[in-house]
């Protein structure tokens, strides 16, 4: 573990940042690796976005300390940012500039020019680049951000919640896209609320809620920390099934299946009563992300 | 049947009224305050019949008619008709700034934002929002003429009757309206609100210079021009209530104009169709000088060229100014051919001393403008992708300096150069451009203050940013007026123009420039460090 956090791209610990009196980011620690999909979720309000406008450099940390390739990333912006691609959520271009001029000036501002990979994205995602900016939709102005993005030869990307704006067709370009540059090395941040999409796409997941990190690791990591789902039917009633640790939510169906979800920790007592009870028929269902995405979001839980 | 294009047109009215009661607020108590304080001191300056003759001499020069228009009527002149004289067109020109930022922010603004698309999808008429800044608008302009009528009454100034109290305010009142009406118009055929601003402001330009014309060689030709009509009132003269009607049924056509264009144009569009443009950036659009370059270009050209076009028309009058043996025939035989051309040019000179702030505030606009965009794109969130890029925060700063700077002092040029070349075109023996100079040198450090605070709060609390712009207009307000208005001097000394010799008159001071530079460079520093600090805003 020692040896991974040195080779970490994105180093964050214990970042936190105060407007006023008000505290946006309270802890939030996490690291990304190079090759590495990192997948950072929450609800609205709960900090992503002033993470990463920290982790840019346009805010600056009240405390804690974020480094990115090894430099700080308030004092050392401009180095860092020559490695670096970014695509914020809500994409604002210049309304009387064409698209095509803002991808060449975004593309000059990170020293590089318009290359055949930028032809190929631009083909990709199939944007007009002769039209000025006032006449893109939301996903076109999201395209040009993109477009710029992955024809920029960086070394780290972070996509804030890029695809809201786009279609599915466009959307599965962007996946595509993403995964190109993790099988070309990159570290890849990704903000964002399309559950399947992170499920799909990220290696580790950090959630946040409130401004602090509750939870990172991998899916898998965490199906341990949540509930399964179980339906079943039994010969006897199980009448203290509703006593057990770590039982919720029991559902009696008319179809005389019943339905609960169970704390993983708690899985085989409740199995083992069960089974005592003379199992029919029995179905489990592993917890999908949206399930410990609404346990995190639901804020009555999880703390 | 009611009428579904103006279906909840007064609902939104009354929104619009609740949502900028505080700008309304601040902009009619401004205004009335600055009338009522004026025609209250006025009491006390003129007081004396000899004092108003005085001043009417003063009035009545073709420099001061080309400033603040023709005194109308004939002698013997008293206090109201001195106040009317000098306040008419000031106020006019006020009553069009506040209009324009109002109708246009309510509506090409609220257009540009897609506010208007979100209540267009209630059940709300096509035209209900348009038709609601107007009324809005209306009914400001008619509180504001009503107040200003109150207020003369109560400031009962020696030589005004009731009639001439609320022609004169109701007039600007009536003015004012139709800036909304002009704006209104020009936002149906644009199709964004920075455009409509830019041409609103070239139209008001182009009736002040046509009313000055026109007012110096042939006061009867100002009645083509909508901006001069104020002038005909002939407050306190005649009362002569025509031109109120002639901006009413104006106001009216173009209102009217203006609902016809919105019901048959599309939203977010304007008559002017946006064309497509580039594929790729060209090799000179790189870095962020290049880019605020591009994107305030047409601001720049349009202020160099208003200001060299403005210099150039108070220049073409210089021969009907320094004409002094047109008021006093005998001097030639007194004083000799050289001494009148040095009296003249004497005269014109001092002419120049009293434009300088005009154009000192006005080549300001643009170059604060340019300043505040690290605002504006920031709140905007046109700025955020340029964060996120090799660029740093210094390097952003010293762009919108440089370029803010350089407008600033260019446009400034420009309006010395049209002044000596409008002179040119209309003196026997022009006078040279190395005087028109002086003014402009002497003018570098006030204008370079002027920009180190607006670069200073841009670094530090940029929510505020607007105050450069008042601060601006303040300035012009006290060294125009300050002295017709016998202000106390040290009102004069807040700003750092109050400090600057009245040049070309006298020579440049070099110890004023110096102090004042390195005031400005302060300024500049102390910005630079607060914006390297300070957290930068995003749109949401």
């Amino acid at each position: 573990m020692m040896a991974q956090e040195n080779n970490a791209i994105l180093h964050i610990d214990h970042l936190q940042k105060r407007f006023g009196k008000f505290q946006a980011l309270k802890n939030v620690t996490f690291d990304v690796y190079p090759g590495e999909i990192f997948g950072f979720i929450g609800p609205n309000g709960a900090g992503k976005s002033t993470t990463i406008r920290t982790l840019l450099g346009i805010l600056r940390a009240s405390g804690g300390t974020a480094t990115l390739f090894g430099k700080d990333v308030y004092k050392d912006s401009v180095s860092i940012h020559k490695k670096l691609a970014y695509v914020p959520g809500d994409v604002y271009l210049w309304p009387n500039l064409t698209g095509g001029e803002i991808i060449g000036l975004f593309l000059k501002l990170g020293n590089t020019k318009h290359s055949a990979k930028t032809d190929e994205m631009i083909k990709r995602f199939q944007l007009d680049t002769t039209k000025k900016a006032r006449t893109y939709s939301k996903g076109n102005r999201q395209k040009v951000a993109l477009v710029a993005a992955f024809s920029t030869d960086a070394d780290f990307y972070i996509f804030d919640e890029p695809t809201s704006g786009l279609d599915p067709l466009n959307e599965e370009i962007f996946q595509k896209s993403v995964l190109e540059l993790k099988q070309a090395g990159k570290a890849v941040l990704l903000s964002s609320h399309i559950l399947s999409e992170v499920e799909k796409m990220c290696d580790r997941i950090g959630i946040i809620r409130d401004g602090e990190i509750v939870e990172t690791g991998s899916l898998s990591d965490m199906r341990h920390l949540t509930r399964t789902v179980i339906q079943f039917q039994t010969m006897e009633p199980t009448t203290e099934l509703k006593g057990l640790d770590g039982v919720h939510n029991i559902v009696l169906g008319s179809n005389g299946l019943t339905t609960f979800s169970v704390d993983s920790d708690q899985m085989s007592s409740v199995m083992d009563y069960l089974s005592s009870k003379k199992i029919v028929s029995l179905q489990s269902t592993p917890p999908t992300l949206e399930d410990l995405f609404m346990r995190y979001y639901n804020s009555n839980e999880g703390r | 049947m009611e009428n579904r294009n103006f279906h909840q047109t007064f609902f939104l009215t009354r929104f619009s009224l609740k949502r900028d009661w505080l700008k309304l607020t601040i902009w009619s108590g401004l205004l009335v305050v600055l009338f009522g304080a004026v025609a209250a001191k006025f009491t006390t300056i003129y007081d004396s019949q000899a004092s108003i003759n005085e001043i009417v001499k003063t009035l009545k020069s073709p420099s001061m008619v080309s400033l603040f228009g023709k005194l109308p009527g004939s002698g013997p002149y008293n206090t109201a008709d001195v106040f009317a004289g000098e306040m008419t067109v000031f106020m006019a020109i006020i009553a069009a700034v506040m209009n324009f930022s109002i109708i246009i922010k309510n509506t090409r603004g609220e257009e540009d934002s897609g506010l208007l698309e979100i209540i267009q999808s209630h059940s709300v008429g096509k035209l209900s929002n348009l038709s609601a800044s107007l009324i809005e608008l209306f009914i400001i302009n008619l509180l504001i003429g009503l107040l200003y009528g109150v207020g003369l009454q109560v400031a009962d100034l020696a030589g005004t009757d009731t009639n001439g109290n609320f022609l004169l305010g109701l007039g600007l009142g009536a003015a004012g309206f139709m800036y909304a009406a002009i704006a209104a118009f020009l936002a149906q055929l644009v199709d964004n609100s920075r455009s409509v601003t830019i041409w609103s402001y070239v139209i008001l330009g182009l009736m002040y210079i046509a009313r000055m014309t026109t007012d110096v060689s042939h006061p009867k030709a100002t009645w083509y021009v909508p901006f001069g009509w104020v002038e005909k009132f002939s407050t306190y003269q005649d009362n002569n209530w025509t031109p109120v009607f002639l901006m009413l049924g104006l106001s009216l056509i173009l209102s009217v104009a203006a609902l016809w264009i919105n019901n048959h144009r599309d939203i977010g569009s304007g008559i002017i169709a946006t064309k497509p443009g580039r594929a790729k950036a060209t090799i000179f659009l790189r870095g962020p000088l290049s880019l605020f370059w591009r994107l305030h270009r047409t601001t720049i050209i349009v202020w160099v060229i208003g200001l060299l076009v403005l210099g150039f028309t108070y220049g073409s009058i210089f021969n009907t100014i320094g004409d002094i043996l047109k008021t006093n025939p005998a001097m030639k035989q007194l004083v000799g051919t050289a001494a009148v051309h040095k009296a003249n040019v004497l005269i014109i000179k001092q002419f120049v001393a009293l434009l300088m702030i005009v154009f000192g505030v006005l080549a300001l606009f643009p170059g604060m403008q340019i300043i505040n965009y690290l605002k504006t794109g920031e709140n905007k969130g046109y700025l955020e992708l340029i964060h996120s890029k090799p660029v740093s925060r210094t390097y952003l700063f010293t762009s919108v300096l440089i370029l803010g700077s350089l407008t600033s002092l260019i446009a400034l040029l420009a309006g010395m150069w049209g002044l000596q070349l409008g002179g040119a075109s209309v003196m026997k023996h022009p006078i040279e451009l190395s005087v028109f100079l002086r003014g402009f040198y002497a003018y570098i450090s006030p204008v370079m203050i002027m920009l180190g605070i607006s670069a200073f709060i841009i670094g530090w609390i940029p929510k505020i940013s607007v105050i450069g712009y008042l601060y601006a207009g303040f300035a012009l307000f006290v060294e125009y007026f300050g002295k017709l208005i016998d202000l106390p001097k040290w009102i004069s000394k807040l700003t750092p123009f109050g400090y600057i010799n009245k040049v070309p008159v006298h020579q440049l001071d070099i110890e004023t420039l110096w102090w004042q530079l390195a005031l400005a460079a302060i300024l500049i520093i102390l910005g630079y460090i607060g914006y390297h600090i300070r957290d930068l805003n995003s749109a949401n």
